[in-house]
């Protein structure tokens, strides 16, 4: 309960500041003003095609990162050789902010979906990657000695053995990296678009309507709550009876 | 793997940049298409960018925003972490607030902000606090929560106080997770800097390559691409560096940062 004062505080003091008149409409609309119009949005079909651009945008880049991400990660923490090489490519393009190849994708891919998709891929695939990487690294050598000297194959080891047991790494890399998904791809949409919900802001702003700045910056926010937490729960009944996990 | 000797270490990461150069240029070379110039045509923009007035005052004003609103967020963040971790009552009032910031893209706060601050320095400066503020908080809070409790009991008993108790057992004991944090966290001050600076599209490094991109000088945009790769990795190698000669004694258990906006 207590946790629900600072939001609730912020509200009443962005109502208190709107509607006392210290800032004018058009530069801080009210709350309810805001909310209102993104109940009723919710209900308007052309806002609705721009937020099912976005989830398409948004889905199709989180699942090649998932595939990417996962493959790599695995590769490199079974086979030494294609680890050498991996481990200094990460090194430095892991620092890199990603968001600065946009351009070049553009350039290469077009202003369509392509160029998005791939953006939200190269931000996506690195905490999913990782996560894979260190987890399946971190997997008891024991249970895997055990599994070869039952005769598995080295390849069904991997699969039954390595992957399960790096599975709670792999669902957190994979939640990270989908709320950073959903980050991207708004942004990508805002800096050239001529759709999504990221278009939606860029045009507000444009046009000044302050109310619909807030909706698609909201709506946003939201989708990334929903998805971590319905994440947060596949990862659980996913883990259940795993050890440490709830 | 870890290398002994800053010599040797620097090899593997340098021929890692040798090959995307050579996957670049064989790439370009391949693709032939005007959207992909060779590795070679942006790199000799490099000394023209980098040579220019201009440009480098760009660059200049950007990294100083970027270290203010950095050095802003972990002035806020890690005693709000330090305190959420030793007051579940802190840390009740707090979580909810920051999970529900968590997934609000940062840097598209920026038009907002915009409208109230204006394009100057104010609130790109905001936006990168923002930024950083998150993954600081956070590992402040999980490195000071999984502090052994009979240090401090200890401490207590042999009467320190509580503030010294905080400043002298549970941050010391917390820093490793704290500078994981930082580490995430400088590579997001670098991330959310370009960023907004390639929506206000008013000044900075972010606003140079998008011009570059609007004016089709495709070798500068490259170019320019290539410069905020090397800031990335040279900021967070320096930081490494200064991790491992404050915190030697601990060991580094993510030597890679990842971060986004």
């Amino acid at each position: 309960m207590l946790g629900l004062l600072p939001p609730a505080g912020l509200i009443a003091l962005w109502h208190c500041i709107a509607s006392a008149g210290w800032a004018p409409a058009a530069l801080l609309p009210l709350p309810s003003a805001v909310f209102a119009r993104l109940l009723e949005q919710l209900h308007n079909p052309v806002f609705l095609q721009h937020a099912a651009t976005t989830l398409f945008r948004l889905f199709a880049g989180f699942g090649i990162a998932v595939v990417l991400g996962v493959l790599l990660g695995v590769a490199a923490a079974s086979n030494r050789r294609f680890e050498a090489l991996l481990r200094p490519l990460l090194r430095v393009l892991a620092p890199v902010p990603k968001i600065a190849l946009y351009p070049a994708l553009v350039l290469i891919l077009g202003f369509e979906h392509a160029s998005k998709v791939a953006l939200v891929v190269a931000d996506a695939v690195f905490p999913i990657l990782l996560a894979t990487y260190q987890g399946a690294a971190s997997v008891e050598p024991k249970l895997v000695w055990s599994a070869r000297a039952a005769g598995a194959s080295p390849r069904r080891t991997l699969l039954t053995v390595v992957v399960p047991a790096a599975l709670p790494a792999i669902l957190t890399g994979c939640r990270i990296g989908l709320v950073i998904s959903s980050i991207v791809v708004f942004l990508a949409e805002m800096l050239t678009s001529t759709d999504g919900l990221g278009h939606l802001l860029v045009y507000a702003s444009r046009s000044f309507q302050t109310v619909d700045m807030f909706v698609p910056l909201i709506s946003v926010a939201l989708i990334g709550l929903l998805l971590n937490a319905a994440f947060n729960a596949l990862q659980k009944r996913l883990l259940a009876g795993f050890p440490g996990e709830g | 793997m870890s290398f002994k000797g800053s010599a040797v270490a620097a090899v593997p990461p340098l021929l890692a940049c040798l090959g995307l150069l050579a996957l670049w240029e064989g790439a370009a070379r391949v693709l032939n298409i005007n959207g992909l110039p060779p590795a070679w045509d942006a790199l000799r923009e490099l000394p023209q960018i980098l040579g220019d007035r201009e440009a480098l005052l760009n660059i200049a004003a950007s990294l100083r925003r970027m270290l203010i609103g950095f050095v802003l967020a972990l002035l806020i963040s890690i005693p709000l972490g330090l305190a959420m971790a030793r007051s579940p009552r802190v840390a009740a009032l707090c979580n909810p607030l920051l999970m529900i910031i968590y997934p609000v893209p940062k840097a598209a706060l920026m038009p907002i902000i915009m409208l109230w601050l204006g394009i100057g320095d104010a609130s790109k400066t905001i936006v990168i606090v923002l930024g950083v503020s998150l993954p600081v908080i956070y590992h402040s809070y999980q490195g000071a929560r999984a502090v052994e409790e009979k240090l401090i009991w200890s401490a207590a008993a042999m009467g320190m106080r509580p503030t010294a108790r905080l400043l002298r057992i549970v941050l010391p004991a917390a820093l490793p997770q704290i500078f994981v944090g930082i580490r995430t966290g400088l590579v997001l001050a670098l991330i959310t800097m370009v960023t907004s600076e390639m929506i206000a599209r008013q000044a900075g490094v972010g606003s140079i390559l998008f011009n570059a991109l609007d004016m089709a000088q495709y070798a500068s945009v490259y170019a320019m691409i290539v410069i905020i790769g090397v800031l990335g990795f040279v900021l967070d190698s320096l930081f490494e560096r200064l991790r491992a000669k404050l915190l030697g004694w601990a060991d580094a258990d993510h030597d890679i940062a990842v971060g986004t906006a």
